[in-house]
C-alpha cells in the first residue's frame, strides 16, 4: 500500500515537473532548451512511478484473491512523531534563533531530545548547556560564523 | 622527484599530522557507535574542512572514512550491531566468533585485513590513476557524457533491491541537479523566486540532511538503545594473526582486489564491495558451510573489500570527477569549494598536491593499525556511548554546519526538506547512493550534452563518431540492454535443458 502512494505522488510530481518544464524559453540556435532534462526526468517520476504502482496493485489483487489474506498495515502513530522531532525543532531553530540566539536554541533543541529518549534531568541538562556552548564558541569564535547571538547580546 | 618532496613538504607538518590524528580518532568514535555511518562523519566534518587548506581537508576525509569502515566492525563482533553498513556482510561470523571468547583476535584479523586492503587500494590508485588521466586528457565532452551516464547507469544496475527505486531515487538526484540557472540560456529552474537557489541546490546541506537528518529520524522513530551488555572478551589481538595471515593471504588478495574493482564502480561503495567479496569467497571456500557460523575466512574476504574499495572509489573520482561512492562524491563537492577542479589536470598541476594525496592516503592506513589497536582494547568506551545523548548533539552539529556553509537559513531549509524526504524514501527501501551521483553528476551530463550539441548543431550521431566515446557509448548500451540479455539466455538454457530432459 505505501508502494502504492509513493508510486502515485512521483507521477504526480512527473506531471509537475512536466508542466512546469514546458513553460522554459527555447533557444533559437538549438532545438534543445533549458526544458530538455527537466522534461526527461518528469517523464521518468511518470513511468517508475508508473511501473511501482501497477507491481503494487497486482501484489495487492494477488493478496485480496488469497484465502484468508488480510491487509492491515500497523502504524505506531507515537514513533511516527516521535521520528518528526528533530524536524520541527529545526524549523524551531529557524524561527527562534534570531531572538533567543543560536546557543540558547541549541541548548533547548538537546534539551528536549534528550527527554524524549528518558535521559536524567541533571544529565539532560548539563549536556545540553556544556554542548551549546562548545559548538557556539567552536563555530562562532574559532571558525568565524555569524551565529545569531539573540539574548546573549543583551549580557555582552 | 621535486613534485614528489614538494608533496611530502604539504603532508609533513604539524597541522596535517594533528589533522590526520584527529580525524583517525573521530573516524573510530564514529564507525565504533551503532548507528553512525561511515558517510554521515564525511558528511558532519565537511563544514569544518571548509576552513583548512586542501591537504589537511582532504587528509581529514580520507583518514576518517578509513577508520569508521574499520571501527564499524567493533559494535558488529561485540553487539552482532555492525557499525556502519559495510561490516554488515560478516556481521553474523564475527559476532559468533566473540561469543566464542575470541573477540579481540577476530578483531585483531580485521584490522589487519583493513590496513592490508586500505594499502592494497593506495597503491592501485598510485599506479593506475596516473596512467588513466593521461588517457583521459584527450576527452571532450562527448566522452564526458557517456561516462557521466555510465556512471549513473551503474548506480541503478549496482544497487541492492528494486532497480526502479534506484532509477527513482537517481532522478530526485537529477531533478535536484537542475536547480538554479541554465547554463545555456540562463534561464532559472525550479528556483521559486529564491535568489540563494539561482546558483543551485548546494551539495553539503544535501548531503547532511540526506546522510545526517535521515539517520536521525529512524533512530528517533526507533525504540532500540543499542544498549545490551556486551560479553568483552580478554583474548590476545595480535598472536594468532600471523599463523591466520598464513593461512587466508590469496583471501587478502582477492579480497581487496575485488574492493579496489568494485570501488571503483560509481554508485558502488564499501558494503556492496564487502558483500560481493564475501559471496566470491565463499563460492570458492573449501569450507562452504563454516561461512555463517562464525568462521574467520569470510571476515577476511569481506574486510580486506571494504577498505580497498574506499581507495578503489578515488580512482573515478580523481581521474574524471566521477564519484565512485557516497564518500568520494562528498569529495568532489570538497575539491570544487577548494577550488581543485577533479579531474586529468588535476595530475598535471605541479603543486605535488596529487603526491599530498597519495602520501595521505598511505598515512590514513598506517595510522589505523595502532589507533585500531587502541579501539580494540578501549572497545567498551565506544559501544556503551549512549545514543540518547549522542544523537542531540548530532542533530545540533547538522544545524550549524548546513547554516556554516553560505551563512544562510536556506541551507537549513534544504537539509531540513531533504532530511526529510530522504527518511520517508529509506522507509521505503530505496537506496540514497543513486540520489547523490545524481546530484553531482547531474550538472555534468546536462552541460556536456548541451555543448556536444551546439559544436554540431544538434546532430545525435556526432555522440558515436569518436572511437573512445563509441566505445563508452556501446558499453552503456549494453549495460542497458544486459537485463534482457540475461532473459534471453535463461530462457534458451532451459529450454535447451527440456529439450534434453525429453530426449532422455
Amino acid at each position: 500500500m505505501r508502494d502504492l502512494f509513493l508510486g502515485l505522488t512521483f507521477m504526480l510530481l512527473g506531471a509537475v515537473v512536466v508542466t512546469v518544464a514546458s513553460q522554459y524559453p527555447t533557444m533559437a540556435s538549438l532545438q534543445y532548451g533549458p526544458s530538455l532534462f527537466p522534461s526527461l526526468i518528469g517523464g521518468g517520476f511518470l513511468i517508475g512511478g508508473l511501473v511501482i504502482s501497477v507491481t503494487q496493485l497486482l501484489t495487492l489483487k494477488s493478496q485480496l484473491l488469497g484465502a484468508g489474506a488480510s491487509i492491515r498495515t500497523a502504524l505506531d502513530f507515537r514513533s511516527i512523531l516521535v521520528s518528526l522531532l528533530p524536524c520541527g525543532l529545526i524549523i524551531f531553530y529557524i524561527f527562534a534563533s534570531e531572538f533567543l540566539g543560536a546557543a540558547l536554541c541549541l541548548g533547548v533543541i538537546m534539551f528536549v531530545l534528550m527527554l524524549v529518549r528518558r535521559t536524567s534531568l541533571p544529565l539532560a541538562l548539563c549536556v545540553s548547556l556544556i554542548a551549546s556552548l562548545i559548538i557556539y564558541f567552536l563555530f562562532a569564535r574559532y571558525l568565524l560564523i555569524p551565529l545569531p547571538t539573540g539574548l546573549l547580546n543583551f549580557w555582552g | 622527484m621535486e613534485v614528489f618532496l614538494l608533496g611530502l613538504q604539504l603532508v609533513l607538518n604539524v597541522e596535517t599530522l594533528l589533522v590526520i590524528l584527529a580525524a583517525a580518532l573521530f573516524g573510530v568514535f564514529v564507525g565504533a557507535v551503532p548507528g553512525l555511518t561511515a558517510t554521515m562523519a564525511v558528511a558532519l566534518l565537511v563544514p569544518i574542512t571548509f576552513y583548512m587548506d586542501p591537504v589537511p581537508a582532504i587528509a581529514a576525509i580520507v583518514t576518517t572514512s578509513a577508520m569508521a569502515i574499520f571501527a564499524g566492525d567493533i559494535p558488529a563482533t561485540y553487539l552482532n550491531i555492525p557499525g556502519t553498513p559495510s561490516s554488515a556482510a560478516y556481521v553474523s561470523d564475527s559476532h559468533l566468533l566473540a561469543c566464542k571468547g575470541r573477540a579481540r583476535e577476530t578483531l585483531g584479523m580485521n584490522l589487519i585485513c583493513s590496513v592490508f586492503g586500505g594499502l592494497f587500494g593506495t597503491v592501485i590508485l598510485v599506479f593506475v590513476a596516473p596512467s588513466l588521466a593521461e588517457v583521459a586528457l584527450q576527452f571532450s565532452s562527448f566522452e564526458y557524457f557517456w561516462l557521466a551516464l555510465l556512471g549513473l547507469s551503474c548506480s541503478i544496475f549496482i544497487a541492492i533491491g528494486s532497480r526502479v527505486k534506484a532509477f527513482l531515487s537517481l532522478m530526485i538526484g537529477l531533478l535536484l541537479s537542475t536547480v538554479g540557472l541554465d547554463m545555456m540560456s540562463g534561464a532559472p529552474r525550479f528556483t521559486f523566486g529564491i535568489p540563494d537557489l539561482m546558483g543551485g541546490v548546494n551539495f553539503i546541506p544535501v548531503m547532511i540532511g540526506m546522510f545526517a537528518l535521515n539517520e536521525l529520524m529512524l533512530f528517533y522513530g526507533s525504540s532500540d538503545e543499542g544498549k545490551r551488555l556486551p560479553s568483552l572478551s580478554k583474548d590476545s589481538v595480535f598472536s594468532l594473526a600471523p599463523k591466520h595471515i598464513k593461512e587466508y593471504w590469496p583471501n587478502m588478495v582477492r579480497g581487496s582486489s575485488i574492493g579496489t574493482l568494485i570501488g571503483a564502480l560509481p554508485g558502488a561503495g564499501a558494503d556492496i564491495a564487502a558483500w560481493i567479496s564475501y559471496a566470491v569467497g565463499k563460492s570458492r571456500s573449501k569450507e562452504k558451510q563454516a561461512y555463517g557460523t562464525g568462521h574467520l575466512e569470510g571476515i577476511v574476504d569481506a574486510s580486506s573489500a571494504n577498505n580497498s574499495g574506499i581507495s578503489g572509489a578515488w580512482v573515478p573520482a580523481l581521474v574524471f570527477g566521477i564519484p565512485g561512492d557516497s564518500i568520494t562524491a562528498i569529495v568532489i563537492g570538497v575539491l570544487y569549494m577548494k577550488g581543485m577542479n577533479p579531474g586529468p589536470t588535476i595530475f598535471m598541476d605541479g603543486t605535488g598536491l596529487i603526491y599530498a594525496l597519495f602520501i595521505v592516503f598511505f598515512i590514513a592506513n598506517l595510522v589505523m593499525l595502532p589507533i585500531g589497536f587502541a579501539a580494540i582494547k578501549f572497545a567498551k568506551v565506544f559501544i556503551l556511548a549512549p545514543r540518547k545523548i549522542l544523537m542531540p548533539i548530532i542533530l545540533c552539529f547538522c544545524l550549524v554546519g548546513a547554516f556554516s556553509i553560505n551563512n544562510s537559513l536556506t541551507d537549513v531549509w534544504i537539509m531540513l526538506i531533504i532530511g526529510f524526504l530522504a527518511s520517508i524514501l529509506a522507509r521505503c527501501e530505496f537506496p540514497m547512493a543513486p540520489a547523490i551521483l545524481g546530484l553531482v553528476l547531474g550538472t555534468t551530463l546536462e552541460n556536456s550534452f548541451m555543448s556536444s550539441m551546439l559544436k554540431t548543431n544538434g546532430d545525435m550521431l556526432s555522440f558515436f563518431s569518436r572511437p573512445i566515446s563509441a566505445g563508452l557509448g556501446a558499453l552503456v548500451i549494453l549495460l542497458w540492454i544486459s537485463p534482457l540479455l540475461t532473459m534471453v539466455y535463461k530462457k534458451l538454457k532451459n529450454n535447451h535443458r527440456q529439450k534434453a530432459l525429453r530426449i532422455s
